[in-house]
């Protein structure tokens, strides 16, 4: 009885740890969109292609308020089952193609759900940035 | 022979590990901007406060520097901004320029703000130029310096929590900019939570 109830157990518990694992998220949203995106056309450089399955980025758009400041906003998604920390970074360039340092280059830590899509933004931090790169980590354990 | 071989090729690989393994003690420089350096559960560590300044000053431009909403009595335009109260709500002893810092460097290198520190809640920031803003003004070599146009004040708040063996910190920071006629027209809060099993180390 023992040597028979024992795969059962067995298989029950994997079930049961996959299931608490694979959380993935529902979302709605209108089908017809209110709003229009600037989109950017971007060139990609993918290094970690395991990141990028878990964390994709689905478009970048960009926008310039009256002050001149240029604001980025990136779509994500997470194309796994499972949760995801990732680390992301923004980076200026001046017209000349210089690096504008400030204290807002930070790598700033998030998490995504599985088969969830997230929006993350950056703003210059001055009007003379105008051109970005976002650069993502599979966060360090 | 063939025991003499592997013996060696088996001693030979020992020392191989040891070495590598022997070279851990050694001081790391990491980059503080980076996400490789410490965490911890029950302290607020330098990704908290990168995250929470990144997020302040991102919000701060947006919604006040680059829509052109500050009003400026400063030099060429800009406007003046004085540091108030920045409250320590947590249970840890912290700096809390470790933010305030943070957002005013932001803030100078937009180009449209400047920071006054010869005015401040426990004195100046910086008594030298205080003193020199006093001789000119005695002296008529200046007119009477403008007041802040604004005021940045904040609270930092941790609430913890224990599951078991997890640990939970969680940190709001709470930033507000009030206008010289004393209402605020800025307000952000930004919150973290870390969970760890107690007394240990994450990434």
């Amino acid at each position: 009885m023992k040597i028979q109830l024992l795969p059962v157990v067995l298989c029950a518990a994997v079930i049961g740890l996959a299931g608490t694992g694979c959380n993935t998220v529902n979302s709605t949203e209108t089908a017809q969109p209110g709003y229009q995106r600037n989109m950017v056309a971007e060139k990609r450089v993918i290094t970690d292609s395991s990141l990028s399955r878990k964390v994709q980025i689905l478009g970048i758009n960009a926008t310039e308020g009256p002050g001149g400041f240029l604001k980025v906003q990136a779509e994500l998604q997470n194309n796994t089952r499972s949760l995801h920390r990732f680390s992301y970074k923004w980076e200026w360039f001046d017209l000349s193609g210089n690096l504008v340092e400030g204290p807002t280059a930070v790598a700033v830590t998030r998490q995504i759900e599985g088969k969830e899509t997230m929006f993350i933004s950056g703003i210059a931090p001055s009007p003379a940035a105008k051109d970005f790169r976002l650069k993502l980590y599979e966060n360090a354990k | 022979m063939n025991r003499i071989l592997s013996t060696s090729l088996v001693a030979a690989s020992c020392a191989a590990l040891f070495a590598g393994c022997a070279s851990s003690p050694q001081a790391t420089y990491v980059d503080p901007s980076g996400n490789r350096t410490l965490s911890n559960v029950g302290q607020i560590n330098i990704q908290d406060w990168n995250m929470a300044s990144e997020t302040m000053i991102n919000s701060l431009i947006e919604k006040q520097v680059n829509p052109g909403r500050l009003k400026s009595s400063g030099p060429d335009g800009k406007s003046i901004l004085a540091i108030s109260r920045i409250v320590n709500s947590t249970g840890t002893q912290i700096d809390t320029d470790m933010i305030v810092k943070k957002i005013r460097i932001a803030l100078l290198g937009t180009g449209k703000v400047v920071a006054d520190i010869t005015a401040g809640l426990g004195g100046a920031e910086d008594p030298l130029a205080a003193e020199a803003k006093r001789e000119q003004e005695l002296l008529g070599n200046k007119k009477i310096a403008a007041r802040p146009d604004y005021t940045l004040s904040g609270k930092i708040i941790e609430n913890r929590a224990a599951q078991g063996n997890l640990r939970e910190s969680t940190y709001v920071f709470q930033m507000s900019l009030a206008s010289s006629d004393g209402l605020a027209v800025w307000e952000e809060e930004k919150t973290i939570s870390k969970q760890g099993k107690k007394s240990a180390v994450s990434w």
